[in-house]
């Protein structure tokens, strides 16, 4: 019989095995990163534009962003599809604040032909007419529908609450921002930021390096020649919103403030504190608000980047009828950091959990690609996971402390809830 | 080709082995042979309330996901009409820690009341969360019962409805677990960078010693064919009017399960398959469309699903819609269509099977269809589709009779 009251002796994980892709320079601001360790025949390329919603008045960067594959004057929109399909891409394409990506998934022998096709797209696109009518009446539509959520409402009045001090990141559209969109709006921002706006490539498949060369090429008409400047000092507003909607059966409440990115010098430690706090099943959070109280189906906090700065969020949706136990519940626990030491067995829980995680997004050529883009982002190198992996072991209860008091403060944060 | 070893407990578990050289995670991947299907219609939602009380602790363990978290791990699960599968993904060097832990909640559960009672308001909040507070979302809960008058995939996974999650009782509970969590009833998948030898003596250690439970015998009335259309319309408060047609098709071991799920995609897969093209494209009624199979062992659907226009009429819809599928009917798809789809599935297939979790949950799956093995000759059925195959289950499939349409109508004065 084996023992089961004991759990089996645990291995700890001491270091890992990073893999950097290989750069290439397509200009002297403009890389192209390729991972070549892929064990099977798929393949992705992400072209990075600056292209973000801080670039352009009301919604045309995302309207240019959906029209990038509308049509050329040799080429309606279901053409540039069943090319793209006919070679089995699968396509994402989205707007950040700060950049537009454009990601193709594909197996290994198509991947060239589907990036003629859609480079071919985005160089010669004509914004027709008919197809801005139909995209902004999509758009529209699930604007409407979107309306109607309240967790949709929340993450957009909490926006504007987070990024107050300036409007270009805080941006929420109205119903009348999806009418009269002009052509030659979205023609001078595609223009500006898209024919010369590419800012970083990433490949990932099993190429050689020569394909790599011949694609490179492909880019060079594309490069942005310079990168303008990001708002690195955006401020929050603190207070609490509350939103009644009528018939909502929830509340959905976002919590947080601004705060520091990978180039802050309490960021590796503050990890832990997030950690600790909301981003895992047994965080205080989740232990607390759904597994104690059980007003939630889900409760977590997170961090978020951006390139001079960065956010910390609380997250969730509630019964309608707990949204104020729920809110004095989240301060009990943000006190509760402040005014006691976590214990050893809990530090020691979440430094392994952190590690084990850390391994886990370290798996496989995707995920390294991934992990190694959020570190080059501020211009670090993979060697910062190396400092992660000092930082979890090294972080004491009096740190988490003394980040809790200093950033965590209840009256500090920008709280909205809808429902 | 996905290799894998397979051997069995005396007490009935079967263990699948899948190495993988190249991760240095495992995974734990246990299928339990029990949905939604198996619960009786007036204590509906019970199996996906019971996933929510199988981390609430366990015999000797009073809680499920301190330790995997201090294994570095982490762990999830989810409930489907068919199902309920459990796994585990945690560094490979401490995959004991999930056999422990699994193999001790297959023994038995701590059963506490407080976690009954905390988990049930749970689900009644996921219940809002997806399906009542959220625009269409109880679109399924809707369509089942117009679809299902005797199978029980009449009712959803979450349930018929809230009040019988709230009267759920312990008594309730600790019946559920003694008929269906039991080694018989359970298919496990490791995965990982491990020797068979290792697994084989891990898995032993753990789970041998759990007592043999009694297989159920599962005797569901099965949906007779359908023989005539349904139509239902409802009214909510959503901005726009919404459309499902939903087409009875055969169960998931039927020779032509694969022919409907190529079917489907031919319809309204991507940007560039039929009813995308036609209906949003040339005759601009619709905001978008998609078809899809729900995929379930027994009798399943074929949804074609979407939204209409501002302006635009349920009627007009229909008429163009009809017109579309008597297209399939009268003529055979063209080698291009055919082509397109099947290099999308080939490279959808490919990167699904990528990563090892995912690789472990098909293998058990196929498992308790008859042979994980089916699996490895997915891609040559695909491949073997042709024209005629598509015109023939289009024939059976996308007429009226056998059809079942809901309409979304939004109520919003605006």
């Amino acid at each position: 019989m084996p023992n089961r009251n004991e759990q089996p002796e645990l291995v700890a994980i001491e270091a890992i095995d990073f893999v950097a892709p290989k750069k290439y320079d397509l200009s002297s601001t403009v890389p192209l990163y390729h991972m070549k360790e892929v064990q099977n025949e798929t393949s992705r390329f992400d072209l990075y534009f600056d292209a973000g919603n801080c670039r352009g008045e009301k919604g045309i960067p995302g309207f240019t962003n959906g029209l990038l594959l509308s049509g050329t004057p040799t080429k309606t929109s279901v053409q540039i599809q069943e090319e793209i399909n006919s070679l089995g891409g699968f396509l994402e394409s989205g707007v950040a604040v700060e950049n537009a990506v454009v990601s193709m998934y594909c197996l290994r022998e198509n991947l060239k032909d589907i990036l003629n096709t859609i480079l071919d797209a985005i160089k010669n696109v004509d914004f027709k007419e008919d197809e801005i009518k139909e995209l902004c009446a999509d758009r529209k539509q699930k604007w409407r529908i979107n309306q109607e959520k309240v967790a949709t409402k929340a993450q957009q009045e909490f926006r504007s609450k987070l990024f107050a001090s300036n409007d270009r990141y805080a941006i929420t559209l109205e119903e009348k921002d999806f009418e009269n969109i002009a052509q030659s709006d979205l023609k001078e921002f595609h223009e500006k930021y898209y024919l010369q706006g590419l800012t970083k490539v990433v490949i990932v498949g099993n190429f050689e390096e020569e394909t790599i060369l011949e694609m490179a090429e492909l880019f060079k008409p594309f490069l942005a020649s310079e990168v303008g400047d990001f708002d690195s000092n955006v401020l929050h507003e603190p207070g609490i919103q509350k939103i009644e909607k009528e018939g909502a059966l929830q509340t959905a409440i976002r919590a947080g403030r601004m705060l520091f990115n990978k180039d802050h010098e309490d960021y590796l430690d503050f990890l832990f504190v997030n950690t600790i706090l909301g981003d895992y099943f047994g965080s205080r959070l989740m232990a607390n608000i759904r597994e104690d109280k059980g007003y939630t189906y889900g409760i977590g906090s997170m961090m978020a980047e951006l390139d001079g700065t960065g956010y910390f969020l609380m997250a969730t949706e509630v019964g309608k009828e707990v949204r104020d136990e729920t809110l004095k519940e989240i301060q009990f626990e943000l006190t509760r950091l402040q005014t006691e030491l976590v214990p050893e067995d809990e530090m020691q829980l979440v430094r392994n959990y952190m590690l084990g995680q850390l391994l886990k997004s370290a798996d496989g050529a995707y995920a390294m690609t991934d992990l190694f883009l959020s570190a080059e982002l501020h211009g670090k190198s993979l060697d910062f996971y190396n400092d992660v992996i000092s930082a979890i072991h090294a972080i004491t209860p009096e740190r988490v402390q003394e980040l809790t008091k200093k950033y965590l403060n209840w009256e500090d944060m920008a709280v909205v809830a809808v429902g | 080709m996905i290799q894998f070893d397979r051997f069995k407990l005396d007490n009935g578990l079967t263990v699948l082995f899948h190495k993988d050289t190249t991760t240095p995670m495992a995974v734990v991947n246990i299928l339990y042979n029990v949905g939604a299907r198996d619960e009786s219609e007036d204590k509906t939602g019970f199996a996906h309330l019971f996933e929510h009380l199988m981390f609430g602790g366990s015999v000797n363990i009073p809680e499920f996901d301190t330790p995997l978290q201090l294994a570095g791990g982490e762990n999830n699960a989810f409930t489907s009409n068919d199902i309920t599968n459990y796994y585990d993904v945690l560094p490979v060097k401490n995959i004991e820690t999930a056999l422990w832990l699994e193999s001790d909640r297959m023994l038995s559960l701590a059963f506490t009341p407080k976690s009954l009672e905390v988990q049930r308001s749970v689900v009644i909040e996921e219940f809002k969360q997806r399906y009542l507070n959220q625009p269409y979302g109880d679109v399924w809960l809707e369509l089942r019962p117009e679809v299902y008058k005797v199978h029980p995939y009449k009712w959803a996974t979450i349930g018929k409805e809230i009040k019988h999650i709230e009267e759920a009782t312990m008594e309730d509970v600790k019946g559920f677990f003694n008929k269906f969590y039991h080694p018989a009833n359970a298919i496990m998948c490791i995965g990982g960078n491990m020797e068979l030898e290792e697994v084989k003596r891990l898995v032993a250690k753990w789970f041998a010693d759990i007592p043999a439970g009694e297989i159920n015998q599962r005797d569901l009335p099965q949906e007779p064919k359908q023989t005539e259309f349904r139509e239902k319309t409802i009214e909510r408060a959503v901005p726009t009017d919404a459309f499902y047609y939903s087409f009875r098709m055969e169960d998931r071991l039927h020779p032509d399960y694969l022919v409907y799920d190529t079917l489907s995609d031919i319809l309204g897969r991507d940007k560039s398959s039929r009813l995308y093209k036609s209906l949003k494209k040339d005759q601009g009624l619709v905001s978008n469309i998609n078809a899809y199979v729900t995929g379930s062992i027994d009798s399943g659907l074929l949804i074609i699903s979407g939204k209409l226009n501002d302006g635009i009429t349920f009627e007009q819809l229909d008429e163009a819609f009809w017109k579309e599928m008597d297209k399939l009917l009268e003529a055979k798809v063209s080698d291009d269509e055919l082509n397109r789809i099947m290099i999308k599935i080939r490279t959808s297939n490919e990167f699904q099977n990528q990563a090892v979790l995912n690789r472990a949950m098909a293998l058990c799956m196929n498992e308790l269809l008859g042979d994980a093995d089916m699996i490895n000759h997915e891609s040559e059925k695909y491949a073997a589709i042709t024209a005629e195959d598509l015109q023939r289950v289009a024939s059976s499939t996308l007429i009226k009779t056998n059809c079942t349409l809901l309409n979304v109508k939004a109520s919003h004065a605006e």
